[in-house]
């Protein structure tokens, strides 16, 4: 029993030797204010105080007292406060106001002083940003020394130049692209410069002739009907016999073949509609047929008429 | 041989009579060759017409003077809302004696010797009197009197007045699928006809002037007879009936035969119609066509001269497109031979 009384003892005068040793330190909290200059400000303008902060080892600063963004008084705002430590180990509590003050002539004005709540265990106390005083002057003259009216807006600042040299190269990448999907497409269309004149009797001709002599009934049909499809494909209808005249008319380079296509017709007629091929080849030999229609073929590529007319697809095969 | 050659024969005398027989009416009527050319392959084929057209162009003069040239009895009825059936038939009196009395009406005054009957606008009248119509058009029968009267010579001719719609009643798709043809006559296209019918006070007396056409061009009682040789004598081919059911397939389907129309929708515009007695109707006219132009074949052109008078009534269009049919049926038409080849 008496041993513990001993111990406690002794813890107490361990303590009391440790509050001595502690105390000197806990009053060297130290803040010192590095401003900027002290003059030259004008409305609009922002001062950023930093308060080097030395604490006592295990001293805080309280949260709750750090300034925060605000409007301070009429003329002054406090925009932004950030707290950094720094690597020797002090705090750095960095405060930007902006002045509003529009003075009639220089005048010195003062940020006010903070005080910051400084808690060590259960103790506080309070360890004060100072006060700052700068001289702000005023914008313009109060007599206006030149002509004109001094509350004329002035003129815009000039933009500052955008570089747009990957924008332009964009721009005439898809310029490009669109210019080639429009001839593409004007191609394919067959739009004016790139019309495709068909040549239904060229083609006619070509088939008759790689099908040799239409010596039969059926080949001579079939020579006709190519011929049929040509006549269609020219005048962008069906055409039929009656039709002969109007289609020379459409068609005036055809004027001097009119007789050999009175005679197509006429035939083409027995063949399909009256008494039979055979009596068709009677009247107009399968080698006559062919004559035509590399008269027909020689007409048509002579002269291109101002506008081909619309051609039907099953022409060209 | 001698039988054929003889048929032959006649059917070139009729032929001139036929092309004597539109001169004729053509003397008559300005500035209407095709329709006179359309109603002769009526007249040639035994087909019933109904003309459509405006007021004052002269469909009653020119059926006047048909009926003159071809012989025989003609009638003529003005329909009414209020006429009926038995309007046509009887003529209710109160005779002389102060009695009533019940005779034979317009259509039986003269027997059955009737060879024209016009109906003066036809869609004034109620369907009780289409229905009556539609018998005489298709058997040439009426009941009158407890006994049937026969009609063998009788072609029906009406007119629709296509401008007024209050108090009419349409014709019923059954009764407009039995007139052979429906022709519009219009006011005639040539400047110095026009002239002509204005100041030639030839043409204001319609009366003399359809007394100034020869009468009875023709025996209209053989008409029949000369109508079977005709579709008997005409040829046609195989290439010509597989190009007609080309046109049949394109007009009923006219999104699959390729055919487009500005601000239609082609697979929507035909709802039906275009039926086999159309398409018999038409290839009737194109064989009467083919005859008056000299051939003894049909050809491509003779369809597309008679197909939409034939053809165009018959084609029922989607109700969206029905107030637009004149013009719409006239392009499908054309489009039509536009774009089925031929042969």
């Amino acid at each position: 029993m008496r041993c513990s009384i001993i111990s406690r003892a002794a813890e107490a005068a361990a303590l009391a030797a440790l509050l001595a040793l502690a105390s000197p330190v806990a009053r060297a909290d130290s803040i010192a204010l590095k401003a900027p200059r002290a003059f030259g400000y004008v409305i609009g303008d922002t001062l950023t105080l930093e308060a080097v902060i030395t604490l006592d080892p295990g001293a805080q600063i309280d949260p709750a007292s750090l300034p925060q963004p605000r409007k301070v008084s009429s003329w002054l705002n406090l925009v932004a406060t950030e707290l950094t430590p720094d690597a020797a180990g002090h705090l750095r509590l960095s405060l930007t106001y902006q002045t509003f003050f529009s003075p009639l002539e220089p005048r010195t004005l003062e940020i006010p002083a903070w005080p910051l709540t400084i808690r060590q265990g259960d103790a506080r106390r309070t360890l004060t940003v100072p006060a700052f005083a700068f001289v702000t002057t005023p914008l313009r003259e109060l007599v206006a020394s030149q002509g004109g009216n001094p509350m004329a807006l002035q003129p815009d600042i000039a933009p500052r130049p955008f570089p747009l040299g990957g924008e332009w190269r964009r721009a005439g990448l898809a310029a490009a692209m669109a210019g080639f999907g429009a001839f593409g497409f004007a191609l394919a269309s067959g739009w004016r410069p790139f019309a495709r004149h068909p040549r239904p009797f060229a083609a006619a001709a070509r088939a008759l002739r790689r099908q040799g002599d239409p010596g039969t009934p059926e080949a001579y049909r079939a020579a006709l009907l190519s011929l049929h499809r040509g006549f269609d494909a020219t005048s962008g209808r069906r055409l039929l016999a009656e039709d002969i005249g109007a289609f020379v008319r459409q068609s005036p380079r055809f004027a001097e073949r009119e007789s050999d296509i009175a005679r197509l017709f006429a035939a083409s007629r027995t063949a399909f509609f009256g008494a039979g091929a055979e009596l068709a080849m009677v009247q107009l030999p399968p080698a006559e047929v062919v004559a035509i229609a590399a008269r027909l073929a020689r007409t048509e590529a002579r002269d291109r008429g101002p506008a081909a007319a619309p051609a039907l697809e099953e022409a060209a095969s | 041989m001698d039988v054929i050659a003889s048929s032959d024969a006649t059917l070139a005398d009729w032929r001139d009579a036929a092309l004597t027989f539109e001169r004729e009416v053509g003397k008559v009527v300005l500035g209407q060759e095709r329709v006179i050319r359309l109603l002769t392959i009526a007249v040639f084929a035994r087909g019933h017409v109904l003309l459509e057209g405006d007021v004052g162009v002269g469909k009653t003069t020119l059926l006047k003077a048909m009926a003159r040239a071809i012989g025989g009895a003609y009638a003529r009825v003005e329909g009414t809302i209020d006429l009926m059936p038995t309007d046509l038939v009887y003529d209710a009196r109160i005779a002389d004696d102060g009695r009533p009395r019940i005779d034979p009406g317009p259509l039986l005054k003269q027997g059955g010797d009737l060879s024209i009957f016009f109906f003066n606008e036809i869609n004034r009248a109620r369907p009780q009197v289409h229905a009556l119509l539609l018998r005489l058009m298709a058997e040439g029968t009426v009941s009158a009197f407890g006994r049937e009267v026969h009609f063998p010579h009788l072609q029906v001719f009406a007119d629709r007045n296509r401008i007024e719609r209050e108090e009419t009643f349409e014709l019923p798709a059954a009764a407009r699928d039995r007139f052979f043809m429906e022709v519009q006559v219009t006011t005639p296209a040539d400047r110095e006809a026009r002239r002509a019918l204005i100041f030639d006070p030839r043409f204001h007396d319609t009366d003399r002037l359809v007394g100034a056409v020869r009468e009875g061009l023709f025996d209209h009682q053989r008409l029949a007879d000369i109508a079977r040789l005709i579709q008997e004598r005409i040829h046609a081919s195989p290439a010509i009936s597989d190009y007609t059911i080309a046109l049949w397939d394109a007009v009923r389907a006219p999104h699959k035969a390729g055919i487009t129309l500005p601000d239609v929708r082609m697979d929507r515009l035909v709802q039906g119609g275009a039926s086999p007695r159309g398409l018999s109707f038409l290839v009737r006219a194109a064989r009467v066509r083919a005859w008056l132009e000299g051939r003894d074949m049909i050809v491509p052109e003779d369809l597309r001269a008679v197909f939409p008078e034939v053809m165009a009534h018959r084609i029922f269009f989607d109700p969206v497109y029905e107030m637009r049919r004149d013009a719409l049926a006239g392009a499908l038409c054309r489009a039509a031979f536009e774009t089925v080849p031929a042969p």
